[in-house]
């Protein structure tokens, strides 16, 4: 049985429990929801359940597969929500409903639905989608990628030596991240509680918060929320973002990796330099600064004000911020700390190397010696992630978008981040854009989501099949034409 | 700074000062207005570079030297070729001040030989025929490049000739024509007169050109691939096909490598469909067309033959590099930035390939460009085969892997000056649709960018002092292609560290 399989029928097990709940939590709002979603929750949590025993990944499967696996289960989980939105009339069109389940899973602050406008169970549910979609972000880079796959050709995607502590095999790191996660998730929910929201407003937050999911429900997203609040995002933001290594050495009591950590220092002196360089402008205040670029560089998305509006200078830190992104083993998207320091690592060796051109440059991390080949790998995936990008922002501009929001809006949302200038705002609201730009953003969602080396694994796969196809179809007529030939000859001998 | 620099830069500001002459002698015969700014400028540029000239002497230039010989060549005639805009008093209009006038000078004499065509003037019937003339040869001077023309005129240069004229010349690496390096930068220099030559004669022979002196300041121009025109309105001026038809010639040849040319004048046949970096750039240059065209038929509204004359005469000018407008006033079909996003995002696209390796046009290069699709396809290959040896070829030849790595590290190099240039740029108060355009035309010498520094606007309009300046020097980084400038720059932090320990 594949890999992709097995990691579907486990996925569905979490979509379907987490599905489930939803309904659960929405029984006694006199309302359909409830029922729909819990019934369907269900259903899906027992058929995956059953085939889960059935059901068993390969021990060693091919990169390929794995990578097709991933974009696999990507699209099955959008469509999951997306059709489960539009059944139940949550959302009035399919494509919007693609929508929102991609924004939903994907981990990206954009949305249609009003919380005064949807049921209970609606709400929770596009949070829990979020969720979902943040631990299998995080299993895929932590588990799948670095333990499955162990392959070279993803260093710079995972995450080293520091990853045999956590996960030592895959059964162990799975559990492992999941007690973590949902851990985190529930202290967020907990302190949101604390500070005086109501119980499933605190746990959409705190869904939002853990998975860097940034979905409130509100149109104005953390804005209209007390400083208690903001303070809670902004701790679980900043853990989020710094994934789940950070929080295990944390639970583990161990301050020597998390000092040594070279990723988590050029986050925090990121953070630190976006917080300076956003605070210099006029009617911008120390933490609305913070906030913003703690909630762009964990990809949350989450905002405390229309920073749309900030000096010209301060978004472009905060589009700098979103495209760097999180830390690996985080539930966030982008370049990732990690491997924006390798590439400049890399770039700053080259150019040593037009005075020397038989110096011998090393780039390290954290301690490991990375070899020239995986840095040219490396530098292969950043000109994808350029390309996909600018591929992105034509693509939203063609669709109608203004020339801004076409740009931000790409970086915004392959870096999962959601809000953007231009038309979709500083609170990630959909309403400013036509259904073809909606729909463009899809693809970029699900490409940030599934990072480069699936979305390249995917895209050579579709072109093998091609050629592989047409060779046949060249073959098959060649074939036909032979036997043709011989029918006619054979016939011309008989007459 | 070592003597062979001192020497090089010496020849460097002779060959601007005849420029100098020669544009004084045009304005004493004409319009007098400027006779005196660009005699005086010619006379303290030749005597600088004279005493230069006399007092040092040449010798090998040693590695570590090349790029600080280029880079310091590229900054001094930078400096001294404000000087006429300075003493003419181009920019002392609208209560400027002298602080401002020399910014605006420098602005303008970075975007005129590093072939960019940005400008900051707003007032093109002031200056004498003369001056304007100058403005439109330093665009003339600095598209070849001054190095190579100080490497042509010095038969005794030895070893680093040849990395002189790589560290200038656009492209990871350069063409040599001849086992002599001084024969290389002299046929270069000469393809190029003739390439100027021609030009000005199909100009002069278009319909709508009114004078000799506007068909040389344009050839100038497009064998430059730099963008400044001696009317406000560019190329638009003349509203004529032409015009426009020659014009798109002459840039995409401009944007063709020279060693091209000069194989097909010295072998007397045509080897240019051979060229697979060629045919590249033409598919490219095609389907920007194709697809803008289409975009300003269905979403502009414009008619299907406006779509075709502004759409082909702007992919042709930003995607060789040059920067000309066929603009006929705000909101006409050149003007560019009234188009649907989408197509000025093919635009900005092609603001960062630029034209062939070899050329005397900017932006990253076709070249490398294909160098960078070739390794992002490895990379999808090495997800399935992860231990696969998969050379990159282009055409028939296997590119080594130290140019593949040099090739990524200057795509880097690239991206990241453009996000510094518009962190800077932004921080010191330009919008951010005009200072992305900026930041881009000028890394990739451009001319004219988007938003509010569009075709039919200027620079001044646009940015602050301050801004202008560092795009200016992005202007110059841009040209050197990134390499020269910062690695002379590590080199004075390098030297700056030891003194201080």
């Amino acid at each position: 049985m594949s890999w992709g399989l097995a990691t579907l029928v486990d996925a569905g097990l979490v979509v379907g429990v987490a599905t489930m709940l939803c309904g659960l939590a929405g029984i006694g709002d006199d309302n359909p929801d409830a029922l729909a979603f819990g019934g369907v929750g269900a259903a899906l949590a027992l058929v995956a359940a059953v085939a889960r025993r059935r059901v068993a990944p390969p021990e060693r499967p091919t990169a390929g597969r794995v990578f097709a696996g991933i974009g696999l289960l990507w699209t099955v989980l959008v469509l999951f929500g997306a059709a489960l939105y539009a059944g139940t009339g949550s959302v009035s069109r399919f494509d919007d409903a693609v929508v929102e389940s991609a924004a939903g899973f994907t981990t990206t602050a954009v949305t249609l639905l009003d919380a005064a406008e949807v049921s209970r169970t609606v709400l929770l549910f596009r949070a829990a989608t979020s969720w979902v979609g943040g631990l299998v972000a995080i299993v895929i880079a932590v588990v799948t990628l670095p333990v499955v796959l162990r392959s070279t050709a993803l260093i710079g995607y995972t995450t080293g030596r520091r990853g045999q502590d956590l996960v030592p095999n895959a059964t162990v790191g799975i559990r492992r991240v999941f007690t973590l996660y949902s851990s985190f998730t529930a202290v967020c929910a907990a302190a949101y509680l604390l500070t005086g929201l109501g119980p499933v407003e605190a746990l959409v937050f705190g869904l939002g918060t853990a998975s860097t999911g940034g979905f409130t429900g509100r149109v104005d997203s953390m804005a209209g929320y007390g400083a208690g609040t903001q303070a809670v995002a902004a701790a679980g933001m900043l853990v989020a973002g710094a994934g789940i290594f950070v929080i295990w050495w944390v639970v583990r009591g161990r301050v020597r990796p998390l000092w040594r950590s070279q990723e988590l220092r050029t986050f925090l002196v990121l953070l630190v330099v976006a917080t300076l360089a956003i605070a210099v402008h006029r009617g911008v205040g120390w933490g609305e600064a913070g906030f913003m670029a703690l909630s762009m560089m964990s990809t949350t998305g989450f905002a405390v004000a229309d920073w749309t509006a900030w000096g010209t200078s301060a978004t472009v830190v905060l589009l700098v911020a979103a495209g760097i992104g999180s830390m690996l083993g985080s539930p966030g998207g982008g370049m990732k700390v990690m491997r924006a320091r390798l590439l400049m690592g890399s770039a700053g060796g080259e150019l040593r190397r037009q005075l020397d051109p038989y110096a011998l440059i090393l780039v390290r991390r954290d301690g490991e010696t990375l070899t020239q080949r995986t840095l040219d790998r490396l530098g292969g995936h950043q000109i994808a992630f350029v390309v996909l990008v600018g591929s992105g922002a034509m693509l939203l501009g063609i669709s109608g978008v203004s020339l801004l929001g076409s740009v931000w809006g790409s970086v915004s949302a392959f870096s999962t981040v959601g809000p953007s200038m231009g038309e979709v705002g500083a609170y990630g609201r959909l309403e400013g854009l036509d259904w073809p730009s909606r729909l463009a953003l899809v693809p970029l969602m699900m490409g940030g989501r599934m990072t480069i080396p699936p979305l390249l694994a995917g895209v050579g796969l579709i072109l093998r099949w091609y050629r592989v196809a047409v060779r046949q179809s060249r073959f098959r007529t060649r074939l036909a034409e032979r036997r043709r030939q011989t029918r006619s000859k054979s016939d011309h001998d008989d007459a | 700074m070592a003597s062979t620099t001192l020497h090089i830069i010496g020849i460097a500001l002779a060959a601007v000062s005849v420029g100098m002459l020669a544009c004084a002698l045009l304005e004493a015969l004409t319009s007098r207005r400027d006779t005196a700014a660009l005699a005086v400028s010619a006379l303290v540029t030749g005597a600088a570079g004279g005493v230069l000239w006399y007092v040092t002497r040449p010798g090998v230039v040693r590695k570590r030297h090349i790029f600080a010989t280029v880079a310091w060549t590229w900054v001094v005639i930078t400096g001294v070729g404000a000087l006429p805009f300075i003493l003419g008093g181009t920019f002392d209009y609208g209560g400027a001040g002298l602080v401002e006038q020399v910014v605006n000078s420098l602005f303008e004499s970075a975007s005129g030989f590093s072939a960019s065509g940005s400008t900051v003037l707003a007032d093109f019937e002031s200056p004498g025929r003369g001056l304007m003339m100058y403005r439109q040869l330093t665009h003339w001077y600095g598209g070849m490049g001054v190095v190579v023309l100080a490497v042509a005129v010095l038969p005794f240069l030895g070893v680093g000739g040849l990395e002189l004229i790589s560290a200038e010349a656009p492209g990871p690496s350069s063409d040599r024509l001849t086992p002599r390096v001084s024969e290389t930068a002299r046929r270069l220099w000469i393809v190029y007169i003739g390439f100027t030559v021609c030009a000005a004669l199909a100009f002069f022979g278009a319909d709508g050109f009114s004078s000799l002196y506007d068909a040389v300041a344009h050839a100038f121009t497009v064998a430059a691939t730099g963008g400044f025109s001696v009317h406000a309105d560019s190329i638009g001026h003349y509203d004529s096909v032409a015009v426009e038809t020659v014009a798109i010639v002459f840039m995409i040849l401009g944007g063709t490598s020279f060693s091209l040319h000069w194989r097909a004048v010295a072998n007397r046949t045509v080897t240019y469909h051979r060229n697979s970096e060629f045919r590249s750039y033409l598919t490219m240059l095609a389907m920007a067309s194709i697809v803008i065209v289409i975009l300003l038929w269905l979403e502009n509204g414009l008619s299907l033959g406006s779509s075709i004359r502004g759409g082909v005469f702007t992919v042709v000018s930003l995607g060789t590099s040059t920067g000309l407008s066929n603009a006929t006033g705000p909101g006409s079909p050149g003007d560019y930035v009234t188009w649907v996003a989408g197509a000025q995002l093919v635009l900005l696209l092609l603001m960062v390939v630029g034209g062939c390796t070899g050329s005397t046009s900017g932006g990253i290069k076709v070249m490398r460009m294909r160098v960078l699709g070739l390794t992002m396809l490895r990379s999808m290959r090495h997800t399935q085969t992860p231990r696969a040896v998969i050379p990159i070829r282009l055409g028939r030849d296997v590119i080594g892997e130290g140019v593949v790595a040099r090739v990524a590290g200057f795509f880097l190099l690239h991206f990241v000056l453009i996000i510094m240039g518009l962190l800077a740029v932004t921080a010191l108060g330009g919008d951010l649709e005009s200072s992305l355009g900026a930041v881009v035309s000028a890394l990739g010498n451009m001319g004219p960018a988007l938003g509010e520094a569009g075709p039919t606007s200027n620079y001044a309009v646009a940015f602050s002092q301050p801004a202008r300046l560092v795009l200016a020097l992005l202007m110059v980084i841009g040209r050197l292609e990134i390499f020269p400038m910062l690695l002379a720059a590590m080199a004075l932090a390098d030297r700056g560290r030891t003194a201080l320990r």
